[in-house]
């Protein structure tokens, strides 16, 4: 009862003087003075687009009372017992409406989703929160310290890289999208704090309605500008809804993130194939500007999110093994709901100087072009392009879905490589790395899920590791010069053998079964799975940083990602 | 509404599409590294700043020129261009594409690539024919049409860019492969086994890359090759029949008249397959045969001997 309430009806402080924004103030701060606005403005566009076509709205609205009924028949609580007798009167009736009658239905379905939909925004809770976050998580991590110098504590785990400086004043001159790699529930929370101590702005994104339904982050969610996303509906306006309040609050100047890949990338390779649908919205967005002749262009932020560990490391690679990456979309029992795994994560990653790295890179427009400080793309030569150009037609900005359609997939085939670019890679995964390539070179013919089985059974000569350990580094260094890939500091800095002992150390304690081990003068191989997990980060640069006699092995690694 | 028309290259297909546009009455500009004399209203310049006005773009130039001329364009493009390219081949061992190129070295995003059975000589005298245009701007499809089309040319669409564009490339090798065999005297069944295998063999490995097998079965891989079989005289025929008569693989090339792209396409795509672990017998063996490392006989024996399995 109460988490239905709280999922429809998020907690919001009483307002007893509004807030009057000021100019210097972030985009956002303007959010609830134009809320309704916006809702209107997404229900108008929809509805319109709907009601010129008596077929298109009847489908519109079956495929609404059909998805529906379904997913209230499944979920068979209080939800299910309010509604689902609406939505089998009107599915019944629609084909005996007439027009009127079908567009005042339609637009009542439309606004109480959109309603749904839209967030809040409260300067005050944003002001508690950007004082109190660094402290609750850095209590989290060193809890002794949690009133003295938390915060110091998560500055030596955070680090944030990227022409900060550039974005600071692009912010100013349209609207940002921020598009991160997603390896972890936690990513929304670091990057939310990386935007804050880069002096960044706040940013709107989609939250799981699943989310909403614990107090306390239901109360930050609403009240920060999130706006709900309820994974369960499957009806076609509804996400029609999604995208386009995505395209209105970007068409508005609101900065905004989502993450293209759209779900935590269980294998933990970079993402290569991101998923178009928001990513859509925000090129769009930029299209209805020009066509409007509103001069607010939209630029990209593509970001890569770097951990040493990851939390949720064990039940992504594991779900990504038995293929159920697609079928599973929300995983609903991993280490992000184990408060003793959060406790044991983060103490673990507070010993370690950079465990976590938050890479900005160089923004782009729409179409791939970068873009300099003062707003302007450029060319790869340095010269000055009109980003306007590319939704002229015989001279005229026009809307054309088809063309941003295409625009948007080649947008999407940009990240991926920027993606690769912007990595940085971390100890745990060089070394898992080289570890499991071992693993694929002494045991030739066997396959994947028999090598996973090998638990403790390979043991590797740390001598020999730590020899191969600084070959493949010399090689990335190779790779980085040619602006491939990017390393943290620590593995640039380390020797191998501190290099080895970081990744071990990282591992040791943290997840149900440790990687690997040191025993004497060997490292043994504890749970494979694992070791794949952070290696696959190198997918991409397998072959590149392997010696002539290692090929063969690196070849077969580098197809893992040509297969999936 | 007259297009405003631009063809990179003077060569025998930069031609014929500058005349067959000019034909349907479109504004064209034709740049060269050497003056060409042709036929008004074609403005011919050195300068590749005169394709600066047109709204539609062909690349005509050879897959090794690519870069150099994509880098030239760069300096001259924006984001209202589109851009077609025509070329058979692909760049490097990474078997890069053309419109990855000309994305890499200009900001025109609206690419496509033309392909298919389509010559240049049907093209210029505008002779009924067909082709395949690989683009994910429907817009372009239709400049296209309109620039070459008309009632003599029909040019199919596809999204799948990468398709047409390996494709094209890897049946230019075939043909090389199919006037080898059909000089040799091998029978009609012989040929149409060489032809149908040889194309399942480049399609699995354009699949590893991205492409629709699809794409391969149509005109841009199938058709194509029915056209050279049917013998529409092009260097890659001369090229195989010269091999076949025992000409070295440098004579050869010299015999075709022409650059022939197929033997460095096959080349890196037998290394690309090495590296996933994809067999690749027909292009193995005829590129060991191009190179003297196999004899005819020999050749014939190690593709008739495999093993056979399922279609």
């Amino acid at each position: 009862m109460l988490k239905r309430f709280l999922s429809e009806h998020p907690l919001r402080l009483p307002h007893i003087k509004p807030y009057v924004p000021r100019p210097s103030d972030p985009s956002i701060f303007w959010f609830n003075s134009e809320r309704d606005d916006i809702v209107s403005d997404v229900v108008k566009r929809i509805c319109t687009n709907h009601e010129s076509d008596r077929t298109r709205l009847e489908i519109a609205l079956n495929d609404a009372a059909y998805h529906e009924i379904r997913r209230l028949e499944t979920q068979r609580d209080e939800e299910a017992r309010d509604r689902l007798g609406y939505w089998r009167a009107m599915i019944r009736r629609i084909g005996k409406m007439d027009d009127t009658e079908q567009r005042r239905v339609l637009h009542t379905i439309v606004t109480e989703m959109t309603r749904d939909v839209a967030g809040n925004f409260d300067p005050r809770v944003y002001r508690f929160a950007r004082q109190a976050a660094p402290r609750l998580i850095g209590g989290i991590m060193e809890p002794r310290r949690l009133v003295t110098a938390a915060p110091e504590s998560l500055d030596r785990v955070l680090k944030v890289q990227g022409d900060l400086e550039r974005l600071r004043q692009l912010q100013n001159e349209g609207s940002l999208v921020f598009v991160p790699t997603h390896s972890s529930n936690l990513d929304s929370i670091v990057l939310a704090q990386a935007l804050e101590i880069s002096g960044l702005p706040p940013v709107v994104y989609g939250a799981g309605k699943n989310l909403f339904t614990n107090p306390i982050i239901s109360f930050f969610m609403h009240n920060l500008g999130a706006y709900r996303v309820d994974r369960r509906i499957r009806v076609s306006l509804y996400k029609d809804i999604l995208k386009l309040y995505s395209q209105v609050m970007i068409e508005r100047g609101y900065h905004s993130l989502f993450f293209p890949g759209g779900t935590r990338s269980r294998s933990g390779m970079i993402e290569r194939h991101v998923k178009l649908g928001l990513l859509g919205s925000a090129v769009e967005a930029f299209t209805t500007n020009q066509v409007r002749r509103v001069d607010r262009p939209v630029w990209f932020v593509p970001t890569t999110i770097n951990y040493a560990l990851v939390l949720e490391a064990e039940t992504l690679i594991k779900d990504w093994l038995m293929e159920e990456g697609q079928a599973r979309y929300i995983i609903e029992d991993d280490e992000f709901s184990r408060i003793d795994r959060w406790f044991a994560f983060f103490r673990k990653m507070v010993g370690m100087r950079g465990a976590c790295i938050i890479r900005f890179g160089d923004p782009i427009d729409p179409f791939g072009n970068r873009v300099d400080g003062r707003a302007q793309s450029l060319t790869p030569t340095g010269r000055t392009i009109d980003p306007g150009g590319y939704v002229e037609h015989r001279g005229k900005p026009v809307v054309d879905a088809q063309r941003d359609a295409a625009y948007t997939r080649e947008l999407g085939e940009v990240l991926a490589q920027r993606y690769e670019e912007d990595t940085v890679l971390m100890s745990t995964q060089v070394v898992a790395h080289v570890l499991f390539r071992d693993l694929v070179q002494s045991t030739p013919g066997m396959d994947l899920f028999a090598r996973l089985r090998l638990r403790g059974e390979i043991g590797l000569d740390c001598e020999t590791l730590c020899r191969e350990l600084g070959e493949a580094r010399d090689r990335l260094r190779g790779l980085e010069a040619k602006g491939r890939v990017r390393m943290s500091d620590v593995v640039k800095e380390d020797t191998p053998t501190e290099l080895l002992e970081r990744a071990l150390s990282f591992w040791n304690g943290y997840h149900d079964s440790t990687a690997a081990t040191l025993e004497g003068d060997r490292v043994v191989l504890g749970d494979p799975a694992l070791l794949l997990y952070y290696q696959n980060r190198l997918v991409p640069f397998a072959e590149d940083i392997a010696s002539p006699d290692q090929l063969q092995a690196a070849c077969e690694i580098a197809n893992l990602g040509v297969h999936r | 509404m007259s297009l405003r028309v631009g063809v990179a290259g003077a060569g025998g297909f930069g031609r014929a599409i500058a005349v067959a546009s000019a034909r349907h009455g479109h504004e064209v500009a034709l740049w060269s590294r050497r003056e060409h004399e042709l036929p008004d209203p074609i403005r011919v310049s050195t300068d590749i700043a005169g394709l600066r006005d047109c709204e539609l773009i062909f690349l005509a130039v050879p897959a090794r020129h690519a870069v150099d001329v994509a880098e030239q364009l760069g300096e001259v493009v924006d984001g209202r261009h589109s851009m077609v390219h025509v070329s058979r081949g692909l760049v490097g061992a990474e078997l890069k594409t053309i419109t990855q190129v000309i994305r890499d070295k200009t900001v025109c995003r609206r690419l496509g690539a033309l392909a298919g059975p389509l010559v240049a000589d049907a093209l210029a005298e505008g002779r009924p024919s067909g082709a395949i245009l690989g683009t994910g701007f429907p817009e372009l499809t239709d400049m296209v049409r309109e620039a070459l089309g008309g009632a003599g040319l029909r040019i199919y669409e596809t999204r799948d860019v990468l398709g047409v564009e390996l494709a094209s490339a890897t049946v230019g090798f075939l043909t090389v492969v199919l006037a080898y065999a059909q000089e040799l005297g091998l029978e009609p069944s012989t040929i149409a086994v060489l032809a149908t295998r040889g194309i399942v063999e480049v399609s699995r490995i354009g699949q590893t890359l991205g492409a629709k097998e699809s794409t391969f079965m149509g005109l841009a891989g199938l058709g194509d090759l029915i056209a050279a079989v049917a013998g529409d005289q092009r260097p890659e025929l001369r090229l195989g029949r010269a091999l076949a008569q025992g000409a070295d693989l440098s004579n050869a090339v010299g015999e075709a008249g022409a650059y022939v792209e197929g033997i460095d396409v096959a080349r890196h795509m037998i290394e690309h397959a090495r590296r996933l672990g994809l067999e690749t017998p027909i292009s193995s063996t005829f590129v060991a045969v191009s190179e003297g490392r196999l004899g005819q006989d020999d050749a014939i024996h190690a593709l008739m001997e495999r093993r056979i399995g399922k279609e």
